[in-house]
């Protein structure tokens, strides 16, 4: 996962996420298809791909999935 | 867990999962799922899961109306998001479709109790509630003392009790409740072992409560936590406990998920009834043909004692009524003298209700296997240590379960067990004798060659029927019947009981229990009619019939009895319906033999049929027929 196209890829396939690249920016409010309960699934997966814990208070605050993307690779 | 390359299978079925989901086809390419899963390490679900749970179960019905489908509630104390994923992979996995409703977080308590509730609203047929530690931690007080929780336990229990009641009032559907895992980060609070201890104890004695409530509901399952958590899986993830309130762990809920796919096939009919086992290194260690029967590994020694612990779980499993096969590629001989006298053999011949051994392919023997034992091979789970025998099993009969061992005796138990195959929500007393009754069934085959027709053999059989209002006692065997019958079941109306228990109280309503023996014993309860008074007409709502016994005159005796009952009783017509299913077309003419008269009906695929009750059939003369009529009761 070395961009945010990789990213939004990731999300796409393991998530089943029907999201482009252009949508990581976005709000999760105004994320097509979102629900604040795939937050758990999401963290699962960049744990797992990244080997990072990142504080879990950090991940469920991001406004957006760029940021979260921004807590497991910055 | 080390992480390696995926091996190649694993890897195609992902990649192949993966296609379907971006193409947009998976409610298209549903039926394949089964197979692709089988593919993926038990890890891997959920995340298939996630992709599956994208598709809406009306366009898979859309593109497969014949895809089994069952409505299930969810609801809880906690965050449950991550158990959707493993349960819809756990469905797709049984070629089942999912309809979930899931409500708020943490609105059990009104889920249950509000007759408005979504789980109401959407028709739930499987209400799973979720219990975790902290319906009771939530509640005590800071500093908190052994009391404080068993005050808290108390109160929680008369709740539970209480709602359970009150769902089983209005409800008919199957409700289940689980244990309550005590994590380490509370009784670690207490400093002293005696505290620990009486936590324990007061901990306990809830669970203990909680599992005794399932013997006052008969629509209750409570699924024991304690033996999941015992293979290692952790409870709780404390931080998912804490930011998300989702109190059980991923890998738990993923287990539970496990559990609740098999409920799913017994409450859709679908429980597996038959293991065929192969022989030479999956029951006994060696080559039988080789080795000799001294020279197999059959109990005693490291190995030995391995494939003694299986062969004695298959013969636990068959006292519960489920039927063993045996299909080797032997020389018959060999074995008849392995089954009959090795000493050390704990299975004998007379467990299996058939043995095949020959040279012929696999799929071949199990089909007639399952022919003579007048099943369908989709109730077959079949085990089996060669790679070979397995994929060709997988490939032929892709509806059996194939359970492929390895070369290590000791994990054969663990792979038989692993998934429930063949739970079932109550044993009764008839499927504990149903491998005998299987085995007289593979004489009465033997015996039908020395006749020159059907009827000789049955005036021969003696066929003896008794037909009565089902006794409080035979409900649990006839919500069976109704959920374990495919082939002769005219309307596949499946009944838990206390559905049949509602339907048999109702005063315009009957159950009638269909009996039969015959000179090879006692077939027990083989079947049932339900039946209701509409005005002048009396309406066959179902009418069900074991595989085992028909096609012997049984259901002429019983609908002739039936028709003549509601004539006396003043009925002017007997309408009867058939639903078409995938399994029951043999049935789809019963009416129609027996004089109905195929009438328009509301739209839909069932057919609709009405006998005049002018010219009524005949118990057939083969038949001893005992009724036990009530007078103008139809």
């Amino acid at each position: 996962m070395k961009t945010i196209d990789d990213f939004v890829t990731l999300l796409r396939d393991e998530m089943g996420l029907d999201i482009a690249a252009a949508d990581a920016a976005r709000g999760f409010d105004e994320l097509p298809g979102w629900d604040s309960v795939h937050l758990l699934s999401l963290l699962a997966l960049l744990e797992r791909t990244t080997g990072r814990q990142v504080p879990l208070p950090a991940v469920l605050e991001a406004p957006s999935l760029e940021s979260v993307y921004q807590l497991y690779t910055g | 867990m080390p992480t390696t390359e995926p091996p190649s299978a694993q890897g195609e079925a992902e990649d192949r999962l993966r296609h379907l989901h971006r193409s947009g086809v998976l409610a298209q390419g549903y039926p394949s799922l089964p197979s692709l899963l089988e593919a993926l390490p038990e890890s891997r679900l959920s995340w298939a899961g996630q992709l599956i749970g994208r598709v809406d179960p009306d366009d898979v019905l859309k593109q497969h109306p014949d895809t089994p489908v069952l409505t299930v509630g969810i609801t809880g104390h906690g965050t449950l998001a991550e158990l959707v994923p493993s349960l819809t992979a756990e469905f797709a996995r049984h070629g089942l479709l999912m309809r979930r409703s899931i409500g708020d977080f943490g609105q059990y308590v009104n889920d249950l109790s509000t007759p408005d509730s979504h789980l109401y609203a959407r028709g739930s047929q499987l209400v799973l509630c979720l219990l975790d530690p902290m319906v009771v931690f939530d509640e005590v007080p800071v500093p908190w003392s052994v009391e404080d929780v068993e005050k808290a336990l108390e109160e929680k229990l008369r709740l539970i009790g209480w709602l359970v009641g009150r769902f089983a009032e209005h409800r008919q559907a199957t409700l289940v409740l689980n244990t309550l895992p005590l994590p380490r980060r509370f009784s670690a609070q207490l400093v002293d072992h005696r505290s620990r201890a009486r936590l324990g104890v007061a901990w306990r004695s809830a669970n203990v409560a909680l599992l005794r409530l399932a013997d006052q509901h008969a629509n209750l399952v409570v699924l024991d936590l304690d033996p999941l958590l015992a293979e290692g899986v952790a409870a709780d993830d404390i931080r998912l406990s804490m930011y998300a309130k989702a109190h059980l762990a991923p890998a738990l809920l993923a287990r539970y998920a496990r559990e609740i796919g098999h409920l799913a096939r017994h409450l859709l009919g679908r429980t597996k009834k038959v293991l065929a086992l192969d022989l030479d290194g999956t029951l006994w260690g060696g080559v039988l043909g080789e080795d000799g029967p001294e020279g197999v590994e059959v109990a005693g020694g490291y190995r030995g004692d391995a494939f003694q612990a299986f062969q004695r779980a298959a013969k636990q499993l068959a006292a519960q009524g489920v039927l063993l096969a045996a299909v080797s590629k032997n020389d018959v001989e060999p074995v008849r003298a392995m089954l009959s006298n090795h000493p050390d053999l704990t299975l004998r011949e007379g467990d299996f209700v058939r043995v095949t051994a020959n040279w012929e392919p696999k799929p071949g023997n199990l089909r007639e296997t399952a022919e003579a034992l007048n099943l369908g091979v989709d109730s077959f789970v079949f085990v089996d240590d060669s790679p070979y025998e397995c994929g060709m099993v997988r490939r032929e009969l892709p509806e059996v379960a194939v359970l492929a061992v390895n070369d290590d005796p000791a994990l054969h138990l663990e792979r038989l067990l692993r998934d429930g195959w063949f739970d079932v929500r109550d044993v009764t007393v008839d499927d504990r004798a149903r491998p005998a009754r299987y085995r007289d069934e593979v004489a009465r085959g033997d015996f039908l060659r020395d006749f020159d027709s059907i009827e000789d053999y049955l005036r021969e059989l003696g066929v003896r029927v008794t037909l009565a209002p089902a006794a409080s006692a035979e409900i649990g065997r006839i919500s069976q019947i109704t959920l374990r019958t495919n082939q002769f079941n005219l309307t596949t109306t499946r009944l838990q009981p206390a559905e049949v228990r509602t339907y048999a109280e109702d005063p315009a309503r009957r159950v009638f229990a269909i009996r039969s023996s015959d000179r090879f014993g006692d077939n027990g309860l083989v079947g049932a009619m339900f039946t209701r008074r509409e005005a002048d007409d009396v309406q066959i709502d179902n009418f069900l019939l074991s595989c085992r016994v028909f096609g012997r005159g049984i259901e002429q005796a019983c609908l002739a009895a039936l028709l003549r009952q509601a004539r006396d009783g003043g009925a002017n017509a007997v309408i009867g319906s058939y639903r078409p299913t995938a399994k029951n077309a043999g049935v789809k003419d019963l009416y129609s033999r027996y004089g109905f008269q195929r009438v328009a009906g509301p739209e839909g695929d069932t057919a609709w049929f009405r006998h005049d009750l002018t010219v009524l059939p005949a118990v057939p003369e083969y038949v001893l027929l005992t009724e036990t009529p009530e007078d103008g009761a139809l």
